[in-house]
C-alpha cells in the first residue's frame, strides 16, 4: 500500500484499466472460469457426469528410503551435467550394443529392431511422432 | 494504468545514455530525487578503462594516495566502474545526520566519500606497501594480478556472500540434501520415455489407446 499510495502521489489519476479482468471483478451473477479443463460431460438435460479419466490422477511412488529432500545444501560445489540430448542417449544405450556386434560380425542392417529401433509408431501409447506425450 | 505500471518499473530500470551516476542506485528515491527523468545533468568525464583492466575488486585492502587521509589503508566495500569510484570502509568520512524527523535532529554517523581509482593503490601482500599491478597468466592459464614492484600474485579477495553464510561452514538443516546425496548419479539412460519408465516401475498397465485423430 506504501508503494502504491507514493505511485499516486504523481499526475495520473484513476482505476487500472490494463489489469486482466479475472472472475474476482466482474457482478457475482458473472461467471468466469480460472482456465480449468472440463472433467466430464454436459448433457442436453442439462445434467452433467463427471468422467473418471479425465479428472487428473497424480501417480506418486513410494518415498521410503528416499534421499533427495527440498533443498540442497550450500556445500555443494556449483557445476551442470551434460545436457541429455538424443544423441547423447544413442551414445549411452545403442552405440556399445552396436559395437559389440559389430566387432562379433553378427550386426544385421535389416534387424535394427533388438535395439530399439521402432520402424512405426502406430500400437504405440506413447508415439514419438506426433508426439502425445508432456516430457 | 497503476498497479501494471508499478510492476512494469518494479522489473527494470532504464537509465538514459547521458544519466549521471552517483552513490545512490539509480532506482532508489534518492538517486530520483537528484536525477528526475527528463533532467540533463553536467556531464561528468571519466577515464576510460577496459573492463579486462580493472584491477581493484570489493574485498581488496587498498591505500590512498592522496587527499585527507593520504598513506592510510583500508578494504574496498564498494566499487563503481562507471565513475572510476571506490568506497573504502570507514574512510575518506565526512559527517552527517541520518533519520531526522520533525523533533528529532537525527543520528550522527560518519559515511563514507567515494574515491577516484587514480588515488588508490593495491598493496603487496608481501611488504603491505603500495605497488603498481598488472594483469598476467600464470602458467596453469589462470589471469592473475602480479606486482610490477616485487613480481608477487595478488589473490582475488574472497567474495563473501550478503547473508553472511560461509558455504564451507554451513551446517545441514533437516530438509537440506547432503551434498554426497546431491551429487550422485542414479540416472540409468534407456530408450524409455519418462511415462514407460514410471508406468513400468508403479505397474500400471495401460491397453486402451487413443481413438486415431486428423487435423488440417
Amino acid at each position: 500500500m506504501g508503494v502504491l499510495s507514493t505511485l499516486l502521489r504523481g499526475l495520473v489519476r484513476g482505476a487500472d484499466r490494463m489489469a486482466e479482468f479475472t472472475s474476482k471483478k466482474g457482478a457475482r451473477t458473472h461467471n468466469k472460469g480460472r482456465g480449468s479443463r472440463p472433467t466430464g460431460l454436459r448433457l442436453s438435460s442439462r445434467k452433467f457426469i463427471s468422467i473418471r479419466s479425465m479428472i487428473p490422477e497424480f501417480v506418486v511412488p513410494d518415498l521410503e528410503g528416499f534421499k533427495l529432500k527440498a533443498y540442497v545444501s550450500y556445500r555443494c560445489p556449483r557445476g551442470t551435467e551434460p545436457p541429455l540430448t538424443a544423441r547423447s542417449v544413442f551414445a549411452d544405450v545403442v552405440a556399445p550394443q552396436i559395437k559389440k556386434d559389430f566387432q562379433e560380425g553378427v550386426f544385421n542392417k535389416e534387424q535394427l529392431e533388438k535395439y530399439g529401433f521402432e520402424s512405426q509408431q502406430e500400437g504405440k501409447l506413447f508415439k514419438l511422432y506426433p508426439k502425445n506425450y508432456v516430457r | 494504468m497503476r498497479l501494471t505500471a508499478l510492476l512494469s518499473m518494479a522489473a527494470r530500470v532504464v537509465v538514459p545514455k547521458d544519466y549521471r551516476f552517483g552513490t545512490n542506485r539509480p532506482w532508489t528515491v534518492a538517486a530520483k530525487r537528484l536525477n528526475p527523468a527528463g533532467k540533463k545533468r553536467r556531464k561528468v568525464f571519466v577515464e576510460p578503462l577496459a573492463p579486462a583492466d580493472w584491477s581493484v575488486l570489493k574485498g581488496d585492502t587498498v591505500q590512498i594516495l592522496t587527499g585527507k587521509d593520504q598513506g592510510k589503508q583500508g578494504k574496498v566495500i564498494q566499487v563503481f566502474r562507471h565513475r572510476n569510484w571506490v568506497i573504502l570502509e570507514g574512510l575518506n568520512t565526512h559527517h552527517r545526520y541520518i533519520g531526522k524527523t520533525e523533533d528529532y535532529r537525527g543520528t550522527y554517523i560518519a559515511s563514507e566519500a567515494p574515491i577516484m581509482l587514480r588515488d588508490v593503490a593495491l598493496i603487496d601482500p608481501s611488504d603491505r606497501k603500495p605497488t603498481n599491478v598488472q594483469w598476467k597468466f600464470t602458467e596453469e592459464g589462470d589471469r592473475v594480478r602480479v606486482s610490477l614492484r616485487t613480481g608477487r600474485i595478488i589473490p582475488k579477495p574472497v567474495v563473501e556472500r550478503r547473508d553472511g553464510i560461509v558455504p564451507q561452514q554451513w551446517k545441514d538443516g533437516p530438509k537440506d540434501t547432503s551434498p554426497e546425496d546431491t551429487l550422485e548419479k542414479t540416472y540409468v539412460p534407456s530408450l524409455k520415455t519418462l511415462e514407460e519408465d514410471v508406468m513400468e516401475k508403479m505397474g500400471i498397465q495401460e491397453t486402451r489407446r487413443n481413438k486415431r485423430s486428423y487435423w488440417y
